[in-house]
């Protein structure tokens, strides 16, 4: 599951341009961290729309194939589509898997550098015990 | 003085004795444990979330989500769209992410409230009380240096368009630094969230805290509330601890929010007809506008400007409002080369939103789990002034010189250009093709006279239980059209003064007894 919702992100937030891409923004730790910490209920709709991305292209692109195995090109059209289809439900979903990606990607110290925003410290992760 | 944190379930379950056991630190549970303590009562207040301070906040959006939001940030109304309601799980409640604009109760709400809901003597003490919350809390306009573009962009916009209302926002935050980062909590500790004010006076006050403590039901004896009863949840691995049990002496005061409260009280097995109903919320949006040089939306106070031009009509508050790059990322329409060359422009997006006056309302119930479940549906003529407000936004925009702007409406173009604005007049009215967030939220356990509809009398008592009080959002009966937190604060220190004028003469209690 974890890989269905990496090449989904990687294709939604995609390297190459003037900014980094999701993979380039330490997406794997990311993703691990994110399953382990949020809600299941949360990791499952990210899951979901994860499907959809990937099991709708034959709707987007007319081609009856998961969108992990279009030609690059195609597969841009689709991510560019399916984010904006009409389809409530749908959208939503690839909704969820866009939030949690930003979430990893404008959070990264390069992204952040480029947007002349600076490095942001690490989150600590506590509170009084005491 | 007695912070208990998590307590694991190995340590044995705990107890004890109070005057008051307060359940929530949030706008309201804050202000009415500190009014309590102050007045010599013991007070306990039991919080849901951690206690963080400053240095714990998390700097990332992610860590704002998981260390700061109810439930990561994930509930959702459920209507014809899918809106998200946003609050806090932490001690100082949601007044630890939000931006502490301080606004007062309009008088109109007041003579409002007095000819629907029978609600009378409210308006002297709440403006009393918010005359010195606003000294406690630093109410102060947002500082000059500090305002950062964005915000000077909206005043000239408004100004230019001639506006009636147009100012620099009051927030209870001492000499802002403009560091933007008022959601995930100021790092700095310039705003006075009520972790930082109220709770800690509470303690040296010697009244007793337990955070990590979500209180699971009331405790009722006959038509009488005794205390409460929960379980420590550990905030990291949300794992159960011991358990809790607190008495109340004199009363217990709710304070969980205008979606936990009804629940609590309809779990712990109240039954009147109003609890649960006529919840209400401002629901908002934004609207980006790109501009041709940089504007840095996230160098500035996070929410400097406001108008109140259009609050009676068509009934909308309209504010700036700053958000990171991790939220914007998903905020813009697409996905793929598209969205990145979007983002691209990330430094010259300025986003301003607006808060719509809802008359809608909708209803707030326990699911299987106990979870509190919102259904809430925007109705047309809602949909119509929140159609207005991003129009009004938009044309803000363009006349501060902005070359174009993002509606984020589905159906519409990705960007509009000042002749493309009937594009937008004409949009659709259905709420699922906008994105939207539920901020300011109210009802559930509504104020009023009559016990068909209404929850509580005009000092929050529950109708027909003695001993239980409820001192938050929820008691609001009718949308306000300003930012909630100073009315919730306001009516929360009455409520308590109440409380304290109609029992016995409060003994200055040293601390509560804990076991
Ligand atoms: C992002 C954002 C920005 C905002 N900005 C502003 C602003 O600038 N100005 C303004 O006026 N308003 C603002 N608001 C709204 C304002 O913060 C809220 O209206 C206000 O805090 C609500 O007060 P409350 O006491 O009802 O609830 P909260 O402040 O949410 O407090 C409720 C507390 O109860 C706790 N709790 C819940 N269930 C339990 C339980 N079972 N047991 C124990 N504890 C429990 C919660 O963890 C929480 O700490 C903003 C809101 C948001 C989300
Ligand atoms: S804008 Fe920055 S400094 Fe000002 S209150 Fe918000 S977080 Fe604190």
């Amino acid at each position: 599951m974890l890989w269905l919702v990496r090449s989904a992100i990687v294709a939604l937030y995609p390297s190459g341009g003037a900014l980094p891409g999701a993979a380039d923004c330490g997406l794997d730790g990311f993703l691990r961290r994110f399953r382990r910490e949020a809600p299941a209920l949360v990791w499952l709709g990210v899951v979901l729309g994860a499907l959809v991305f990937h099991f709708s292209a034959f709707f987007t692109v007319f081609v009856p194939l998961p969108a992990f195995l279009l030609p690059a090109g195609l597969r841009d059209r689709h991510a560019s589509r399916i984010a904006s289809t009409n389809v409530y439900l749908a959208r939503q979903g690839i909704f969820l898997v866009k939030l949690a990606a930003g979430l990893c990607w404008g959070a990264d110290a390069e992204v952040r550098r480029r947007l002349a925003l600076p490095p942001l410290p690490a989150d600590p992760g506590t509170w009084r015990t005491s | 003085m007695r912070h208990v944190a998590f307590r694991a379930a190995g340590e044995g379950p705990l107890d004890g004795d109070f005057d008051f056991v307060v359940v929530g630190s949030g706008a309201g549970g804050a202000s009415a444990a500190v009014t309590l303590a102050r007045g010599g009562a013991s007070v306990a207040v039991v919080e849901a979330g951690p206690w963080r301070d400053p240095s714990d906040y998390p700097s990332s959006a992610y860590g704002g989500m998981r260390d700061l939001m109810d439930d990561f940030g994930s509930q959702v109304a459920v209507g014809r769209a899918l809106w998200p309601i946003v609050q806090a799980r932490v001690v100082g409640g949601t007044t630890v992410i939000n931006s502490a604009i301080c606004v007062r109760t309009p008088g109109d709400i007041f003579a409002q409230w007095e000819a629907q809901h029978g609600l009378t003597g409210l308006e002297a003490p709440v403006r009393a009380a918010q005359e010195r919350l606003e000294r406690e809390l630093s109410a102060e306009e947002a500082p000059e240096a500090s305002r950062g573009r964005s915000n000077l962009l909206a005043k000239a916009g408004a100004d230019g368009l001639g506006w009636s209302d147009s100012h620099y926002m009051v927030r209870y935050v001492k000499r802002c630094a403009g560091a933007g980062q008022c959601l995930q909590g100021c790092r700095g500790g310039q705003k006075q969230s009520l972790n930082l004010t109220f709770v800690p006076e509470v303690l040296s006050r010697g009244g007793t805290v337990l955070s990590c403590a979500p209180v699971e039901r009331l405790v009722l004896d006959g038509r009488r509330a005794a205390g409460v009863r929960g379980r420590f949840v550990h905030p990291a691995s949300r794992a159960k601890g011991a358990s809790f049990f607190l008495r109340a002496k004199r009363a217990v005061v709710v304070a969980a929010s205008a979606t936990h409260s009804p629940v609590l009280l309809l779990r712990s097995g109240l039954k009147l007809p109003a609890l649960g109903e006529f919840f209400r919320a401002h629901p908002g949006t934004g609207v980006f506008g790109n501009y041709d040089s940089p504007v840095d939306m996230n160098v500035g106070t996070t929410q400097g400007w406001a108008s109140m031009a259009f609050r009676q009509a068509p009934g909308l508050k309209l504010e700036t409002l700053a958000i990171p790059p991790e939220l914007v990322a998903s905020r813009l329409a697409g996905g793929g080369r598209e969205l990145m060359e979007r983002l691209t422009r990330y430094r010259h997006f300025a986003m301003w939103v607006h808060a719509v006056r809802a008359e809608s309302t909708g209803t707030v119930k326990p699911s299987l789990f106990g979870r509190p479940v919102v259904r809430y549906t925007l109705d047309r003529p809602d949909m119509e002034r929140f159609r207005q407000g991003m129009l009004l936004v938009a044309r803000q925009h363009f006349a501060a010189g902005a070359r174009s702007v993002i509606p984020g409406i589905t159906g519409l173009p990705y960007e509009l250009t000042a002749d493309q604005l009937p594009l937008m007049e004409s949009a659709p009215l259905d709420p699922r093709r906008y994105v939207a967030i539920l901020s300011h939220l109210f009802g559930g356990c509504v104020m009023g006279r009559d016990e068909k509809t209404s929850v509580t009398d005009a000092r929050g008592r529950v109708h027909g239980v003695q001993g239980l009080v409820v001192a938050d959002a929820s008691v609001i009966p009718t949308n306000l059209g300003v930012n909630p937190q100073h009315t919730i604060m306001g009516l929360a220190q009455v409520f308590a003064q109440a409380l304290l004028d109609e029992g016995a003469p409060a003994r200055p209690v040293p601390a509560g007894t804990v076991a």
